[in-house]
């Protein structure tokens, strides 16, 4: 493959420090890979490991194909029944891992800044797939991928991100990315949801009113409503929730007709969307999973490169 | 009866006068016996025994109204030996320790057992220790607070445990009102203040959660409204915010007894030094700066340092508290409240002052770590006085240096001020007439 824009980080940890040519050179490379049905196997004989200190089926699946569609040899590692439980601390962890000599570590951690605090430990490249309530990078890459296989661009587009901001990984690190792109992104939610400063994510509003942030929007994107971080004082109940911010017919109506409906997944139905919504013509959730595959392997494979090139070089 | 020893040649420092001039000092059994520009240059009868200051500072020693120590209970963090070795180096030649150790210092045998460790020939300067406000810091009944001061506590606080009860502040301001007792609360209101940082929008984008300067306004006018309801004088400690200091300003013209701490650190940073990586990668979520009250916005910074020029803040204080690197090398949320500072306290101010920008002047930077906590606390040390202790620290004030942790002489490195440069720095430090520090000895054994 011949890339003309050489990416110049050594890991993937947000979308914050990348700036559009990073983000462009690997939505084309993704953008690519759709198209290719027998990709070269540009990371043969390298190994991955999956690190996932919080549950998660689809994510690490998706990296877990995406690695071998490309020829690694992939690890899960299962943190639950590890030496994680037995008091061992993340850096030791990754001491650890490191010693192991891994050529790609894909980290998912509970805690903000968890993944960045681990990638200093090692020699490997490291893709964060989600860090607490801070970034979510691979996750925003694959919906700007979506949405510029539908929509032809991202610039100029009015983009809605709704539901619970403040806890959204998704959110902040879509807020980035598109603003990044040239998009307009408005950000909707409860006020118990909206957490101060959005503005320097890059949002150019925020609604507490879903009709007026979703009035005229190209693209809505639901979040999940994360249940189990409620504790009954953001929000009185789920039909009242649901009521205001879900996703129906009614409240989609002020979006343009043509609006595309996204969502993360998984999802909560009859919480943050309506099941009926999920089926329509305009849905493009599961499209979002499909993505997700090629853009951890333009991710996966662009990081590859780099580390080639650092270890040629040293 | 020792021989006369006087130190000449220096620029004495006495914030509690105003003395700002070259003059000499002399000891005799530990006590100040003279002092002032006479004594500038050695004549023979004077002493005995004489030292060339060669025109550096000589201030009281500092005294530090809020460290911790891990002894009793984490010796690996920080021992009584380790803290006062720290100490001294940062020219701190009292302090007084917080009560939130293993066991909690909250009976009068504890009280009792303290004083007498920190009469070890292991420990190098003064500790004073703080007793607990209530039984085992849990903030649900008053401790023994007369047995305890009779046995030797200093002050009542309930260190990093703020009180949730309105009705036990209330009458354990009362009693210890009745009592003499001093008490310290540190302003903040729990119920809405369960983040790692300041709650500001660099947290929200860091992905954090917040400590909003709310909860210290919220916490300090409860403090400030039952402490002018009992009457009873009050330590404000660490304040962080300029509307603190308004609050407090409001309440003494209403009468009510407040004196006002501030720590060091909180002068010096701001909340964006916790890092997002943006300029170093290496820079971000750094958790030496994850401290409690947490570091806020530049405008606040301004404001405290406003504060200690203006005279609102009374006292600065070192905030001292060890954490070894098992609690700090975890990710921000789950790491450790808390820096090392005893050894920067001096260093901190002096870098302050040596900054233009500030037009901060040395006299009143030293007042709020010498005279200031002296009279909060009622000691007769802090000043360059006949007949007081000969607790002295001599500084160069514009001496460059770079604080690096693994030169910290606590037990634990943990200062956000390690990498950075710094004005000013402790040479020697006497206490009760003996020299306990010297920069040049020190650094030829190392």
């Amino acid at each position: 493959m011949t890339y003309e824009y050489a990416f110049p980080h050594r890991h993937l940890l947000g979308i914050e420090g990348l700036n559009r040519l990073d983000i462009e050179c690997l939505l084309n490379r993704a953008d690519a890979l759709v198209d290719d049905p027998s990709p070269e196997k540009s990371l043969s004989g390298k190994t991955l490991i999956n690190l996932f200190f919080e549950n998660s089926t689809r994510t690490q699946g998706s990296f877990e194909i995406s690695a071998k569609r490309l020829g690694a040899d992939v690890v899960n590692m299962a943190v639950q029944s590890s030496s994680v439980k037995k008091g061992e601390t993340l850096i030791d962890t990754a001491m650890t891992l490191n010693a192991m000599a891994p050529d790609l570590l894909v980290i998912r951690h509970g805690a903000s800044g968890g993944v960045r605090l681990l990638s200093r430990k090692v020699d490997c490249a490291v893709v964060n797939a989600g860090d607490g309530t801070h970034e979510h990078p691979t996750q925003a890459l694959l919906d700007a991928l979506t949405i510029r296989r539908r929509k032809g661009q991202l610039e100029g587009l009015k983009i809605a991100i709704c539901g619970d901001i403040l806890h959204s990984r998704v959110a902040r690190s879509n807020a980035m990315l598109l603003h990044q792109m040239g998009a307009e992104v408005r950000l909707v939610g409860p006020p118990t949801l909206l957490p101060p400063g959005t503005e320097t994510w890059g949002a150019s509003s925020v609604h507490t009113d879903m009709c007026e942030g979703i009035s005229g929007c190209d693209i809505v994107m639901m979040l999940r409503l994360q249940l189990e971080r409620m504790n009954g004082l953001y929000l009185p109940s789920k039909r009242e929730f649901f009521q205001l911010y879900g996703l129906d017919e009614a409240k989609l109506k002020y979006a343009k007709p043509d609006a595309l409906i996204m969502h993360p997944g998984p999802m909560n139905r009859g919480v943050e969307i309506d099941s009926s919504i999920t089926e329509s013509a305009n849905s493009v959730i599961t499209e979002q999973v499909s993505m997700g595959v090629f853009v951890r392997m333009a991710v996966l494979e662009t990081l590859a490169l780099n580390l080639d090139k650092e270890r040629a070089a040293a | 009866m020792t021989k006369p020893h006087l130190l000449h040649n220096a620029r004495l420092i006495d914030p509690a006068t105003g003395l700002d001039e070259i003059g000499g000092l002399i000891i005799e059994d530990g006590l100040i016996t003279d002092v002032g520009p006479h004594l500038a240059k050695p004549s023979g009868e004077t002493a005995s025994e004489t030292t060339d200051l060669e025109g550096f500072v000589l201030a009281p020693g500092l005294i530090d109204l809020r460290m911790k120590s891990g002894e009793p209970g984490s010796e690996h963090r920080e021992t009584l030996k380790s803290a006062s070795r720290a100490a001294v180096a940062g020219g701190v030649t009292s302090m007084v320790m917080m009560p939130d150790t293993d066991p909690v210092i909250d009976t009068p045998a504890l009280i009792d057992y303290l004083s007498r460790a920190a009469e070890s020939d292991t420990v190098l300067n003064r500790i004073y220790p703080a007793g607990a406000l209530t039984v085992g810091l849990r903030g649900d009944a008053m401790s023994e607070l007369a047995l305890m001061k009779g046995a030797g506590a200093i002050l009542f606080t309930n260190a990093d445990h703020p009180l949730t009860s309105v009705n036990l502040v209330r009458r354990a301001l009362q009693y210890a009102k009745g009592v003499g007792a001093r008490v310290m609360l540190r302003p903040d209101e729990p119920e809405i203040a369960s983040g790692s940082m300041n709650a500001s929008a660099f947290a929200a984008r860091l992905g954090l959660r917040g400590l909003p300067v709310q909860a210290e306004w919220l916490g300090l006018q409860r403090d400030l409204t039952i402490a002018e309801m009992t009457g009873c004088p009050v330590i404000v400690d660490q304040v962080t915010t300029q509307r603190s200091l308004d609050l407090i300003a409001d309440a003494k013209s209403r009468g009510t007894k407040v004196s006002t701490t501030a720590a060091a650190h909180s002068l010096f940073f701001n909340e964006l030094d916790i890092g997002d990586g943006s300029r170093d990668s290496g820079k971000a979520y750094l958790t030496y700066c994850k401290v409690n009250p947490p570091f806020r916005d530049e405008s606040e910074r301004l404001a405290m340092i406003a504060g200690l020029k203006s005279g609102m803040i009374d006292c600065v204080v070192s905030a001292h508290d060890p954490q070894p690197p098992e609690t700090k090398r975890l990710p921000f949320d789950e790491a450790s409240f808390g820096a090392a500072g005893l050894e920067t306290l001096l260093s901190a101010l002096t870098t302050l002052v040596a900054d233009p920008y500030y037009e901060l002047d040395l006299l009143t930077a030293l007042k709020a770590v010498t005279c200031g906590p002296a009279d909060i606390l009622g000691l007769e040390q802090g000043r360059l006085k006949v007949g007081t202790p000969a607790d002295l620290v001599v500084f160069d004030p514009e001496k460059p240096w770079k604080c690096k942790r693994e030169h910290l002489r606590s037990r634990s490195g943990n200062s956000p001020f390690d990498g950075r440069l710094l004005t000013g720095q402790t040479l020697r430090t006497m206490v009760a007439g003996n020299w306990v520090f010297d920069l040049k000895s020190e650094s030829q054994e190392t």
